[in-house]
């Protein structure tokens, strides 16, 4: 039983991930993530079996820092944290030295003294994560920051569709809803790019992000224009407080033009997947009988794909980490 | 075959396609299906015992005139004005199409209230009846309206009436909103800092009688901002009753950068100016206020140019114990649907205007800001007509006219031009006796 070795023994490496953090999907190139994603293969493999234990991170420290509420990303990692081996500690940091007045530095320098080795972190601001990779010796991986990206969920995506699907070069996908204030969908838009979809964006135009012309996709306001011909619809989450009259006059009336129901899936291709990175509102920006059709909706299987990608990523990172201790001897 | 109605000897205009000649025109069951010269007496011989002959005596026949800012009070303030009497006031001054704005009680910011009017208009007015939906709730600046299912239940276009929205934000917000329907966004310009408690136009003239003006920067600086926010959001602006030379060449200018932008007037604006509030007259206590002269002529400049996309009756019935206080006191507005074609042709008759010129910003220009099929004389439009004198002089009683408050700016002046018959959908609706 393969105990003490990870899934990625073997002589099929010859390129080595060349980045010390994962930030974003942006400084990545296509080897990089094939990279990534064969890994995250063969540990949804593992992941299936009754005993789901590897040594790889045996004696290593991964430290989830989450200053913002999450429930999925957080036990996503810390399940595979554990399944690696690693030691890990999940800390959610909203309700503790934050709220005494520490500075975010400061956090992370206090932090780092306690020598982790890899770091995870959520943060509502945008470009938070980079500026802590910037203060630290250990790995950091962007589990989201603020508006900006979130590179494993877009990863699981890219797994979970080319396990379903196979080749993602040249599937067209829709990405819909609130893309203004979606990291999902940046990431997702440069990752599906990277690997040659043709991308789609569907929302109404408060929600629409300046310049989303120039992404590397194609914006569409109307939803059954944009659903035509789409092997694969991701739904956004959309937040509560977007719904009161600020972006959007109501949730009736979102779900009208954007909720994703029967109706609307049917500009799609006939056997279209649907996905959602959660927790979905039901009735807000998809249809129950969607969201839960048995051979449409890939929601939950994004969800294992989360576990066995984050596993893939925190072992990459953690190979490439420089070990100190036998720099400074 | 259906029968036909022929309305011959007649004066035609028709500022769509620029007609003015002697001819006539036949209508069959509420379309028109000819109109011309060629439309006469032989043809009237040719014709059938069964059809309607009209004869127009060689007085002219337009477009029925489609007017985009009335208020009435209802629902909310029945004793101001229902739909049906300002549907009567309509339809004795020519205007066969209008549009309500949402200042309401309830305010029209819902699906369901723009149902009751379109409901209740088809049960009662004599005209067409469009509503306007508002574009925040409660048109209280803050959180915008069901803009899509509105404008699918029947709304003309989107507005926030006399509130202007003060938040750039939320502004900027509900253009690229609506922009996602291609809706049409009507503000007012104002910036209610600058004019909050004013009775008039600011200037030497105001403070000579001691009254708080209005400075026309108010009105300036809301027309740049939010030119620029239909330029950035790509959205269509109507910019609502601009009182100022000024705010036109804006409008124009933006217009010439390829901004998606009309403007309308309130014919009070063509017809006086802030002298005329000399003798402390609440019935001229309105808003935009009567500006000066020079304002004036500006405004009347920009129609011979073509330039302003709509004029509007500003149609503001207030009861008398709202008007009858000391002007500082008293609240806003005129009534006005009478009296917006006789302004326009007394304008026409003291050669400060062109009839065609005068009548397009009433017919064609705000049809095709609402895409309506009517405003024209074409075959295949509706039988929206008017019949008038254009030269017959009336003294202007309020006693006289059909709107349930009669606070008319008009009461005791002399006008020119006269409505003689009113047609909606080829049926008379009012005829003079």
């Amino acid at each position: 039983m393969a105990t003490t070795t990870g899934a990625s023994t073997g002589a099929d490496y010859a390129y080595a991930f060349p980045h010390r953090h994962l930030l974003g999907i942006e400084g990545l190139n296509r080897l990089d993530i094939e990279q990534l994603l064969n890994l995250g293969d063969r540990y949804v493999d593992l992941n299936r079996r009754r005993v789901k234990h590897v040594d790889v991170l045996a004696g290593q420290t991964l430290l989830n820092l989450f200053f913002e509420a999450s429930t999925r990303t957080a036990s996503s990692f810390e399940i595979a944290g554990r399944r690696l081996g690693a030691d890990v500690i999940s800390m959610s940091v909203a309700m503790s030295s934050v709220k005494k007045g520490e500075t975010l530095i400061d956090t992370a320098m206090t932090l780092n003294a306690m020598r982790p080795d890899l770091l995870v972190i959520r943060h509502g601001s945008s470009g938070a994560v980079k500026l802590l990779s910037r203060k630290v010796d250990c790995a950091v991986i962007n589990a989201g920051d603020g508006t900006h990206e979130h590179p494993t969920q877009a990863l699981l995506d890219a797994l979970t569709i080319r396990r379903r699907i196979g080749d993602i070069g040249g599937l067209r996908i829709a990405i819909c809803g609130d893309i203004l204030h979606s990291r999902v969908a940046r990431s997702n838009v440069q990752l599906l790019n990277i690997l040659g979809a043709q991308v789609r964006l569907i929302a109404p135009r408060t929600l629409t992000p300046p310049g989303a012309a120039d992404w590397g996709a194609d914006v569409f306001t109307d939803m059954r224009k944009g659903l035509e011909g789409c092997d694969v619809v991701m739904m956004l989450r959309l937040q509560q407080e977007r719904m009161d009259g600020a972006y959007l006059p109501s949730a009736r009336e979102f779900f009208h033009y954007y909720g994703l129901d029967q109706e609307k899936l049917g500009y799609a291709k006939p056997e279209a997947f649907v996905m959602h990175p959660g927790p979905m509102n039901r009735g807000v920006e998809i249809e129950s009988g969607i969201a839960d059709h048995k051979t449409r909706s890939l929601i939950t299987e994004q969800v294992e794909m989360g576990v066995a990608v984050r596993m893939a990523v925190l072992e990459t990172l953690a190979r490439n980490a420089p070990d100190l201790g036998a720099k400074n001897a | 075959m259906t029968a036909r109605t022929v309305i011959h000897n007649a004066r035609l205009i028709d500022p769509a396609s620029g007609r003015d000649e002697i001819g006539g025109l036949i209508h069959v069951a509420g379309v028109i299906t000819d109109v011309g010269p060629h439309i006469g007496p032989d043809l009237r011989k040719a014709a059938p015992g069964r059809d309607t002959i009209i004869d127009a005596k060689g007085k002219t026949l337009a477009p029925g005139l489609i007017d985009l800012r009335v208020k009435t009070g209802e629902p909310g303030a029945e004793s101001k004005e229902t739909l049906e009497t300002a549907s009567q006031a309509a339809a004795a001054g020519g205007v066969t199409t209008f549009v309500v704005m949402p200042d309401t009680d309830p305010v029209i910011d819902s699906v369901a209230l723009v149902d009751f009017i379109k409901r209740r208009a088809a049960g009662v007015a004599k005209v067409k009846v469009l509503p306007a939906g508002g574009l925040t709730l409660g048109l209280e600046g803050k959180r915008m309206s069901e803009l899509g299912l509105i404008g699918e239940a029947g709304a003309a276009f989107f507005t926030n009436g006399d509130q202007a929205v003060e938040d750039a934000g939320v502004m900027r917000r509900a253009m690229q909103y609506a922009s996602g329907f291609d809706a049409l966004i009507a503000s007012r310009p104002d910036t209610h800092s600058l004019t909050r408690n004013t009775v008039m136009n600011a200037g030497a003239f105001a403070a000579r009688l001691g009254l708080r003006g209005a400075p026309p920067e108010a009105e300036w600086i809301a027309v740049e901002r939010d030119l620029t926010l239909a330029e950035t959001t790509g959205a269509r602006l109507l910019v609502d009753c601009i009182s100022t030379g000024r705010s036109l060449r804006s409008v124009e200018q933006a217009r010439a950068f390829g901004v998606r932008a009309a403007c309308s007037v309130a014919a009070y604006s063509l017809f006086f100016n802030e002298l005329d509030v000399g003798d402390y007259l609440t019935y001229c206590k309105v808003f935009p206020p009567f500006r000066g002269e020079a304002d004036r002529r500006a405004l009347i400049e920009g129609l011979k140019r073509g330039v302003i996309d709509a004029v509007v009756s500003a149609h503001d019935p207030q009861p008398p114990e709202d008007k009858r206080l000391p002007i500082s006191d008293a609240t806003y507005g005129a009534v006005g649907l009478e009296t917006l074609l006789p302004v326009l042709l007394s304008l026409v008759a003291r050669d400060e205007l062109s009839l065609l010129a005068a009548l397009k910003p009433v017919t064609s220009g705000p049809a095709d800001l609402l895409g309506l099929p009517q405003g024209r004389l074409a075959e295949g439009a509706p039988a929206d007509l008017v019949l008038f004198d254009p030269t017959a002089p009336w003294l202007c009683d309020r006693d006289d006219l059909h709107s349930r408050s009669k606070n008319s700016p008009f009461d005791g002046r002399r006008l020119e031009g006269r409505v003689l018959r009113t047609f909606v959908d080829g049926v008379t609706v009012f005829e003079r006796g």
